[in-house]
């Protein structure tokens, strides 16, 4: 623990309870033995530091600083834009507003697959059908089926980047808000700290690239996770439930929190007595989630056969009910359902599709491209089944010990490093899904000590390296700028490489990091730098068309995998295990 | 000591936001300076006053064209096509990366300016200062002009700051003159600043501090040579050619209307409220109509103003108005020639031309604003006179942009600056040794109150009640709004100059 700041300064007329920590947020400066800003972040907010600003003016200053970052990353190129035949995510969200207030509910999961077909689950189809209703209302032509394909109208884009914000400023910043303000009572932080804390979680760059320059609502998924988490920190699990069913029913890719939100919810039950009653509540509040999820999908079902609307002319029976045992007669009250949820699972979890997409910084995408080891040799059953073999190695460590140990301050690095397992290991992982794991490890923050020099440095490595990887993506889209500003600025504000080195003049023994890790970091920064160059002036030679491609998944998997044990190392020390070893060996000494 | 975040910090985090900035809407500026930066590469130098392929002639004095030689010399590696004339409205993205950067890169003297006045305040006002500077190198103004729709005031106001912190020394009175004269041969504009420059010089350099009878003949010489060299540099060669009449027909073409495009809010935008206003009421106060005048289409837009009822108002009566209303304050900076009078004369003399001036554009403010900036904090009641200037000078500025995707950030931003300078100023501001103007503190609460509910019409209500229709209307209360903050803030501000 740093030594508290000197308070003599300071008026003490203050709120009372307004602790006064030191998070890794302020230094004394050798020379004058002064308190200053341990990075630039937290020099932005210095004149506000011991005045007792009231949280009505600084947060929402906050909100609007990160909004302009967020409205001017809005204005540069998104994913797919004049890229025809097929354009991109964009075309997809916009297809997905149009396909739903037009076509009956029944025909939404049945609709053309090949143009951006409805394949997100049904919470993410409701968001559509709102803002497709509310765009109709603004510019019918943006939205009309079949017409509006590939629009790239001034005012579509506009529109479109707007619905971003809007869901985000609803449901990812007041949950992450929320969250952090949970973290800070869990923690006893002050309101000045977290403050930084949230603005950093805000600024991350590569949520904020990816959602509002490629183009995606990944927040809306994100913030039902926030509040997940924070929910369990406030000590409500049904919430919690809720919660994450919304996220699960945003986007499929929640899954890869799921395991750790099980072990945690079943440890909550179990330890440190067994409470059958709360058991029951959890499963009860999720089933009635799932229920709710589902529900405006059932009624519109119900709606459409009541009118007799047919299924369209080219809809195949979902596998899924080829694969039951038992017949189904068409005739039954229930089958127009069971057909509906038959065939919205199968075009959420699409099995059929490959290992991995694109060029992933995975463990598979590596050790293929890197010419290690080629896997299209290998029945592609076996290697799913490899897949889930190697997964659940990696995430069975971290939820074993959440399932253990379910403290609220384990939920955080375990959250991160089932997340990185599944990033890592699991079966058609895509680029993007980096911003999984990257959300509670930077979350870590807003914890106790969290920005002090070693664990902003793990966060911001993670941050940095993520971005990264997502480059040659983020090149396609002509994000190429962006990408350089909103990284390297989050860099420079933490004091982290390229633009700062204050994170890594720290020595070990003052909470900085020891050398080893040092040298790591430092190495994959040169390494990064270096590709940059490389990449932007040294054209790949001819027989290695992909070799800049290659050697970003390489050192993207590797730095990864680092990440991954290092949260499990955190979650180990926080959990308590390695505490009472030590415990047992000092009473036997 | 509070002196966090620094300058430097500041310029980091903006200027990744400026950079964000460089796909947004840029008006027909960007067009003009790219066409400057083409004649004077591919042109000889004695056809740059005379070339008028396109419609966006050079206006500006012979230094800013050098600046634009300069630059060319480097835009022809980033994309030759953008230097020549002949391309009009040509922007590639490699001449958009270009332009929207120097202008970022040349901010930089901006930034050394602030520096130095923060270095150079005594150890007490340091924060206060250190406060102002930030706000300067943050202000909206700056952002919405130059980096949205494009001109280079952070390189000129930065020279201007330079100029103002030297006179701050007895040793760097004649470094200040000489840049001042720089400054206007960048651009005229600045021509509003000179009589107190003049004055302050004059009395400061060339007299002696005891008696104005101890003439310093040396000081005399050595600014009267110093101006003479920058001046002949800058208008020497065109002299010599003979040019020097066709040059100032470009720099000031008489030819414009009193009121600029959008009004300025100046007292001729209340002037010309009030003739609206008499239009209606003409028939009952039995008053002689200019019947022309009400059918003029452009009733204000461009070109001249006629109006209706009150008397027209030619260049003439304009600059006796300024003149007049600049005298007090220079009398007064003669018998005090001291930095801060100097610096609130400055102020005056801005405010002064911006109220009364012929055509004056509403990004003249900004000749206001910074100046006043540096002296917000010297005490309560000068805040007090400062913060409806704040609000109205930069509410003045949002017609400015127009397009949906900028219209969030210019409010957003304001918002922001406003919200962190005015509570910032209000912690950092020492009481003042006088009593405050009661009348004054109210009307600002209120003033700043209404402007709320005005940005929320302007640039929202308006649109879904009418449409396009009567589209000059929020034009005119955005306009009418901030002279009434502009000319109550000169009139506080005339109190707290004359009392103190």
């Amino acid at each position: 623990m740093a030594p508290s700041t000197p308070s003599s300064h300071r008026p003490r007329k203050k709120r009372i309870g307004e602790p006064i920590t030191s998070n890794g947020t302020v230094t004394t400066d050798p020379s004058t033995k002064q308190d200053k800003p341990a990075f630039p972040l937290a020099a932005f907010f210095w004149p506000a530091k011991g005045t007792g600003l009231s949280q009505w003016i600084l947060l929402p200053i906050i909100l609007m600083i990160v909004f302009l970052f967020r409205w001017t990353t809005a204005m540069w190129p998104y994913s797919g834009m004049q890229k025809p035949p097929m354009h991109g995510d964009f075309e997809a969200q916009r297809h997905w507003m149009e396909l739903t207030i037009h076509l009956p509910v029944s025909h939404w999961y049945f609709h053309n697959l090949d143009w951006w077909g409805l394949d997100y689950p049904p919470l993410t189809a409701y968001h559509s059908w709102v803002l497709g209703q509310i765009g109709w209302l603004v510019e019918p032509n943006w939205f009309e089926l079949y017409l509006s394909r590939g629009l790239d109208d001034a005012g579509l884009k506009v529109f479109m980047r707007a619905t971003v914000v809007v869901s985000e400023y609803l449901v990812y910043v007041p949950a992450a808000v929320f969250c952090v303000r949970q973290l800070a009572k869990l923690h006893n932080i002050n309101n000045w700290e977290s403050s930084i804390a949230l603005t950093a979680l805000l600024m991350q760059p590569a949520t904020l690239i990816v959602d509002h320059g490629h183009f995606q609502y990944n927040t809306v998924m994100l913030g039902l996770t926030l509040a997940t988490i924070a929910s369990m920190l406030a000590g409500r699990p049904l919430w919690s439930c809720v919660f994450f069913v919304g996220a699960l029913g945003f986007k499929q890719m929640a899954l890869f929190y799921a395991p750790a939100v099980a072990a945690y919810l079943a440890g909550v039950c179990l330890f440190p007595r067994i409470q059958p009653l709360r058991f029951f509540g959890l499963a009860i509040v999720t089933l009635a989630s799932f229920a709710v999820l589902v529900l405006p999908l059932i009624l519109g079902t119900a709606y459409d056969a009541y009118r007799n609307v047919p299924l369209p002319s080219d809809a195949a029976l979902p596998p899924l009910l080829t694969m039951i045992p038992f017949d189904l007669s068409e005739k039954a009250w229930y089958y127009p359902y069971v057909v509906q949820l038959a065939q919205a699972v199968h075009r959420i979890f699409p099995f059929s599709r490959g290992l991995f997409e694109d060029k992933v910084a995975n463990i598979w995408c590596a050790v293929h491209c890197s010419g290690i080891h080629k896997l299209h040799q290998y029945d592609s059953a076996l290697l799913s089944r490899a897949a889930l073999a190697l997964t659940l190695t990696s995430i069975v460590p971290p939820c074993a010990l959440l399932l253990f140990f379910p403290k609220r301050e384990v939920i955080l690095p375990t959250f991160a490093a089932t997340a990185w397992g599944f990033f890592l290991c699991s079966y058609q992982v895509h680029e993007k899904n980096v911003l999984l794991p990257l959300l509670p490890m930077t979350l870590l923050l807003a914890r106790e000590g969290g920005m002090k020099p070693a664990i902003r440095a793990w966060v911001g490595y993670a941050n940095i390296l993520a971005c990264w990887t997502m480059f040659p993506l983020l090149k396609r889209d002509e994000l190429r700028i962006p990408y350089f500003v909103l990284t390297g600025l989050w860099a420079y504000l933490l004091g982290l490489p390229p633009l700062n080195i204050s994170a890594y003049m720290i020595s070990g023994g003052d909470g900085g990091l020891h050398i080893p890790s040092k040298a790591i970091h430092i190495g994959t920064y040169i390494a990064m730098v270096a590709w940059h160059f490389g990449e932007a002036f040294v054209p790949p030679p001819e027989n290695k068309p992909d070799i800049w491609v290659v050697a970003n998944v390489c050192v993207g998997a590797a730095g990864f995998g680092l990440c991954y044990l290092w949260c499990l190392w955190q979650a180990v020390q926080v959990s308590g295990l390695l505490g009472r070893k030590t415990e047992v060996v000092k009473k036997m000494q | 000591m509070s002196d966090y975040p620094t300058l430097l910090q500041t310029s980091v985090a903006t200027t990744a936001l400026k950079v964000l900035l460089w796909p947004a809407y840029k008006s027909t500026d960007f067009e003009v300076h790219r066409n400057w930066l083409a004649l004077t590469h591919s042109l000889p130098f004695q056809q740059w006053y005379y070339e008028n392929t396109s419609e966006w002639t050079l206006d500006y004095p012979p230094f800013f064209a050098y600046f634009e030689w300069t630059l060319s010399q480097a835009a022809k590696y980033i994309d030759p096509r953008m230097l020549e004339v002949a391309n009009l409205g040509y922007a590639s993205w490699n001449t958009i990366f270009f332009q929207r950067s120097t202008v970022i890169v040349t901010e930089f003297v901006l930034v050394f300016a602030l520096w130095l006045f923060v270095k150079s305040s005594p150890a007490k006002e340091k924060r206060q200062a250190h406060a102002a500077a930030l706000s300067i190198l943050l202000s909206p103004g700056l952002l919405i002009i130059d980096h949205i729709h494009f001109q280079y005031n952070g390189f000129l106001y930065g020279i201007l700051i330079l100029s103002i912190v030297l006179a701050r020394k007895k040793s760097g009175l004649l470094v200040s003159g000489l840049l001042f004269a720089a400054l206007l041969c960048l651009k005229h504009i600045y021509l509003y600043l000179a009589p107190a420059y003049f004055v302050y010089l004059l009395r400061a350099y060339c007299l002696g501090s005891k008696s104005i009878f101890d003439i310093q003949w040396l000081n005399c010489v050595k600014l009267g040579l110093g101006i003479g060299v920058v001046a002949g540099l800058a208008f020497g060669p065109f002299v010599y050619m003979g040019q020097m009449e066709q040059l100032l027909s470009r720099l000031f073409p008489f030819s414009r209307g009193l009121c600029h495009a959008y009004w300025a809010p100046n007292v001729w935008a209340l002037y010309s409220l009030c003739d609206r206003v008499l239009i209606y009421a003409a028939p009952y106060l039995k008053l002689a109509l200019n019947h022309e005048a009400v059918n003029s289409v452009t009733r204000g837009l461009v070109g001249d103003t006629a109006f209706a009822i009150l008397p027209n108002i030619t260049p003439r009566m304009t600059f006796i108005l300024t003149l007049a209303a600049q005298i007090p304050a220079l009398i007064k900076l003669f018998l005090h020639p001291t930095w801060h009078t100097f610096t609130s004369t400055l102020t005056l003399c801005a405010y002064a031309s911006f109220l009364f001036g012929w055509h004056v554009h509403e990004k003249a403010i900004l000749l206001v604003l910074i100046p006043f900036s540096l002296l917000a904090l010297t005490d309560r009641r000068y805040l007090g006179a400062f913060r409806p200037l704040a609000v109205a000078g930069h509410v003045s500025l949002f017609p400015l942009l127009f397009t949906v995707m900028e219209g969030p950030i210019k409010v957003v931003y304001t918002i922001i600056w406003l919200v962190v300078m005015l509570v910032g100023f209000d912690g950092l501001a020492p009481a003042s040794p006088r009593p405050r103007v009661f009348l004054l503190d109210r009307f600002t609460l209120l003033y700043i109150a209404v402007a709320i509910p005005l940005m929320l019409y302007c640039s929202l209500v308006h649109q879904l009640v009418f449409g396009a229709n009567y589209e000059f209307l929020p034009l005119m209360f955005v306009s009418t709004y901030s002279a009434i903050g502009v000319v109550g803030s000169w009139l506080g501000f005339l109190v707290v100059f004359f009392t103190s």
